[in-house]
């Protein structure tokens, strides 16, 4: 293990390794990636892969949107196939208050240059011909959303970052950051110690947690989210298709399988990942009645991961006020995989020349909480 | 019934023994089984069991699972479920599908009998994914649960117990049994088994095996072949049988999904068959309010598994109800250690020391290791050379008079390791390749060990290779770390292997390729595939399965999990018991999005 670094990033997820990978092809050596379990193992691993502009808020819009440019350039820039697929997102209106909400972001999302458009519920209908659309009054669509596997994503940003020449730890906790006059000094591994003057937390459900290990107070909390698979069918769904009324999302792999998930608002913030049996019980109960060929489709798999929560659920990336060069992308509140690329860009931006550039991270300072907190809407 | 003081998952020979006991104390108990009937592998048994009368020698196996359920009907106390799998373990609940109802029924007992038994484990040849090639267990079951003949032509892979008895049955169904063939140079099973076969004209085929399956659509024949002294096969050997059907009887795994989801301790332990749950004297496994029995708990036979399940009811009666028959609890331990006592079980034994049980045994064969404690941390040779043979080139040979044979030539060598200097000369020069070389590491994990090699090629540095018993068996990978060439071609070869394995590792052999067989049949992955994964750095199990989607399939890797770690254990030469054996993910059957909604009883949600 190396003794020094110039970074030390601490959490080996999508987040962590694309600001590996975005410092090291901008130059920057002795980059350090640590990771306590292994590659993926986190929320990374765990969420759904899908990869969405159609957000109630434009900076997370005009984040998500550079990193779709990313995620289209992916194959070529990084020599992986990660089974990106832009099928679009369609997001279900059931009542007034959401077709509104839908009609006013989608005016939004079109100043800020995004392909989007109100379907009616006719259109839904042809389109997608196995939805229920009995008690959808219309819908929200952007072809260009999409989703992809997440596992071979993070897998090659790593890659890629080592390859670079970054070093790549897993396994490996980091159990303490020494700070000497607001200075950072060295990050403390349970296999040895590493000189640095600069950390990044990108520390997902933990990010609390790593905040602490240098005296910085990070405002979030993780949520327990759970998710299921069923057995590989043959293909039907191009577009990831999501309610916040109805509570769910769901895609399809591109092996076939359905994956689903929902939010529980009655989960209190906790580390437990242990999946639950009321979660399938409930996705059982609800998502046949809208998708009928769900009934004899078979569950193979189903988990559960964190959402680490931001106040007004949208990520904080920003550098401490107190402790100099400690930076942090977490708080992503369910959605670090499809901002991931964007926020490893504008990073090591900032790490190596001081400003974030051309990535706009300019309202996801940590400092945005103490007033009153505008809340991203488009959440599940 | 939702909320019984016991559910008892599985109702074999160790369930129905839990049941049992639990119930004639008054609890309200019920059993939940994937099976059509009752009795788990006796209502497959056509054969008379081993044992004491006690535990129903001399009864065939299904008439032990009738007398065992007769036993249980006649309590009001309990309930008990048929093709009805457990999907999960749940901090919320125990949900139960009903097969033919495609239903689900929610429990949240006070204490839990996991009794779920074994599968098999499966073996890699070429065409290994026909229609044709089933496990020993779902041939008993087509045969002998359902009257159905798995074929015409059977060609039976493995010589243990299971493989004798099935080839057994096979005839009595009137199917033609070509040939079991075995890789070791010894039959695995009881010789009365093997009598049994042998009276028919089945050949056992010793150091043979099967290297590939023949046809398009299903099996229309084999290839075996007869392998060498490190079970390699020797392709000038190769032959074809024509048989329909190729049956696979190489050993089982327990089925710890269940207990690992309940949060109970894992462990590897070869000797009982894979990974067992960590658990006491009294069945209480690590996850609270869980206990097991039989084969789940490590691989043995029915009537071990009956008390055991015994053992386990009367502990579940102990917890809830303050006291128990503490005699019969006594006695029931007494006679598993008798039952454990004899040869054959010499492989339990070690298992079960292994997970820290203080296991007495019959017979011990203890080598002449010069005092190890001693010497501890110094490469020094190991001398196996028990028998008095007129024999002295390691004395001759040793160039500090570390080793005497003295006046008279017959005598065998004494070692004097303060003057030994580690050289390992002695080891190239004895003629009966009885010396090895050992020193054990500073990691205090593992130990190096020297061995004579007269074979081509000669491993290199580096070289994955498996490391073999005293009777050829297999006990675990590892790597060469230093390889002598000596001009007398008896050359020097050194192999890290765990700590506990120093006084048993005495050969090698190459490692194997099975390149295009399959190791996950679900998601179709190949050795090859597995290898190239490892090769890029995919060295967790996690991210392997992660990156190739390795037991993501409906059988939930039950199949290929293991085998995929041999593969990683392999390529980066840490044991089985150092990787992480990865998540257990429910549901462990898969079931229909309805069969979930629609829930038996459900009291809320």
């Amino acid at each position: 293990m190396t003794e020094k670094a110039s970074v030390v990033v601490i959490g080996g997820g999508i987040v962590g390794t694309a600001i590996a990978y975005y410092l090291t092809i901008k130059g920057q050596r002795d980059v350090v990636v640590l990771e306590k379990n292994y590659l993926s193992s986190g929320s990374t691993g765990r969420c759904a892969g899908g990869i969405r502009q159609q957000w109630s808020e434009p900076s997370n819009v005009r984040l998500a949107m550079r990193s779709v440019r990313h995620f289209e350039s992916f194959k070529k820039e990084l020599g992986a196939d990660i089974e990106y697929v832009q099928g679009g997102y369609l997001l279900l209106a059931f009542d007034e208050e959401e077709e509104t909400l839908f009609r006013n972001n989608v005016e939004m999302q079109k100043k800020e240059g995004l392909e989007v458009s109100i379907l009616s519920v006719d259109e839904v209908k042809k389109r997608f011909p196995y939805i229920v659309v009995d008690d959808v009054k219309s819908a929200s669509f952007c072809p260009t959303d999409g989703h992809a596997n997440p596992h071979l994503a993070n897998f090659a940003y790593a890659r890629a970052a080592k390859k670079n020449g970054a070093w790549i730890y897993t396994h490996t906790r980091a159990l303490g950051i020494d700070v000497e006059n607001g200075q950072i000094t060295g990050v403390e591994t349970d296999r040895g110690y590493i000189k640095t003057g600069v950390v990044v937390n990108a520390a997902g459900g933990f990010s609390r947690q790593v905040g602490l290990l240098a005296g910085v107070d990070i405002p979030t909390e993780s949520y327990r989210h759970q998710i299921m698979v069923t057995e590989p069918l043959e293909h039907i769904l191009d577009p990831m298709i999501i309610s916040f009324s109805r509570n769910f999302y769901m895609r399809q792999t591109v092996s076939g399988n359905i994956m689903m998930g929902q939010g529980d608002e009655d989960e209190k913030p906790s580390f437990n990942h242990d999946p639950s049996w009321r979660f399938l019980t409930q996705m059982s109960k609800k998502m046949p009645g809208l998708f009928p060929f769900l009934e004899k489709v078979r569950v193979l798999r189903h988990w559960a991961g964190l959402y680490n929560m931001s106040p007004d659920a949208q990520p904080i990336i920003d550098k401490a006020e107190d402790v100099s060069d400690y930076y942090c992308a977490v708080g992503f509140s369910g959605h670090g995989f499809m901002l991931a690329p964007a926020v490893g860009e504008g990073l090591a931006d900032w790490i190596i020349d001081g400003s974030p550039k051309e990535v706009d991270l300019s309202n996801l300072g940590l400092d945005r909480f103490t007033g009153e907190v505008k809340r991203e809407k488009n959440v599940v | 019934m939702h909320s019984p003081d016991l559910l008892v998952i599985g109702a074999g020979p160790a369930g129905l023994s839990a049941a049992v006991e639990a119930a004639s104390a008054g609890l309200d108990t019920v059993v939940v089984d994937e099976g059509v009937t009752a009795g788990g592998q006796l209502v497959k048994q056509t054969h008379k069991f081993f044992g004491n009368e006690g535990f129903f020698a001399s009864v065939r196996g299904f008439e032990i699972a009738r007398s065992l359920l007769e036993e249980l009907v006649d309590f009001e106390n309990v309930e008990i479920f048929q093709e009805s799998s457990v999907i999960g373990v749940y901090e919320d609940g125990i949900p139960v599908l009903h097969l033919p109802s495609d239903t689900t029924r929610l429990f949240r007992p006070k204490r839990v009998v996991v009794a779920t038994g074994a599968s098999e484990k499966f073996l890699q040849f070429e065409n290994n994914d026909l229609p044709g090639v089933y496990g020993a267990g779902a041939v008993q079951t087509l045969m002998n649960q359902f009257g159905i003949m798995p074929g015409k032509n059977v060609l039976m892979i493995g010589s243990g117990n299971i493989g004798l008895i099935v080839s057994y049955q096979l005839v009595q169904a009137g199917v033609n049994v070509k040939a079991i063939v075995e890789i070791a140079d010894r039959i695995g099973g009881y010789e009365v088994h093997a009598d049994k076969v042998k009276r028919l004209g089945i050949p056992v085929l010793l150091k043979h095996t099967v290297t590939r399956a023949l046809g398009v659509e299903s099996v229309e024949g084999a290839e075996i072949c007869e392998v060498d002294e490190k079970f390699s096969p020797i392709p000038s050997t190769a032959r074809e049988l024509v048989v329909d059907t190729v049956c696979i009887a190489v050993g089982l795994n327990p089925s710890v999904e269940l207990i690992a989801q309940a949060g109970g301790q894992i462990r590897y332990v070869a000797e009982l068959g894979g990974y067992v749950p960590v658990r006491d004297e009294d069945m209480r496994a690590t996850a609270e309010g869980f206990f097991v029995a039989g084969d789940v708990s490590g691989i043995e036979e029915a009537t071990t598994a009956m008390i055991e399940g015994r053992i386990a009811g009367l502990s579940v009666v102990r917890d809830l109800k303050g006291s128990t028959d503490e005699n019969k609890v006594s006695r029931l331990k007494k006679e598993l250690v008798g039952f454990r006592n004899g040869p054959i079980s010499a492989r339990v034994r070690e298992g079960l020391q292994k997970l820290g049980f203080d296991v007495s045994s019959g017979e011990s064969r203890t080598g002449n290791l010069n005092n190890p404690q001693k010497y501890r941390g110094k490469l020094r040779p190991i001398i196996e050379c028990f028998e008095a043979i007129p024999c002295n080139p390691c004395e001759t040979s040793c160039p500090t008079g570390a080793i005497v044979v003295g006046g008279n030539i017959n005598d065998v060598p004494v070692i004097d390791y303060d003057k030994c200097n580690g050289c390992g000369i002695c080891m190239t020069k004895c003629p009966g390749l009885a010396i090895f070389m050992l020193q054990e590491l500073p990691d205090e994990d593992s130990a190096l060990i020297g061995i004579p090699y007269e074979f081509i090629p000669l491993p290199s540095k580096g070289d994955q290779v498996h490391l073999l018993g005293r009777q050829g068996e297999m006990l675990a990978e590892g790597t060469v770390q230093r390889v002598f060439r000596s001009p007398h071609k008896t050359n020097s070869v050194y192999v890290k292997t765990p700590l506990e394995l120093a006084d048993k590792v005495r050969s090698i052999r190459p490692v194997l390729q099975e390149d295009n067989a399959f190791v996950c049949r679900c998601e179709e992955l190949t050795v090859s595939d597995i290898e190239a994964a490892i090769d890029e750095g995919y060295t967790d199990f996690e991210e392997l399965r992660r990156k190739l989607r390795i037991s993501m399939g409906p059988c939930g890797g039950r199949t290929c999990r293991l085998n995929a770690l041999r593969i990683l254990s392999r390529k980066t030469g840490k044991s089985i018991e150092e990787l992480s054996f990865g998540v257990l993910r429910p549901p462990s059957i898969p079931s229909t999005l309805g069969s979930i909604a629609r829930q038996k009883g459900a009291e809320d949600d």
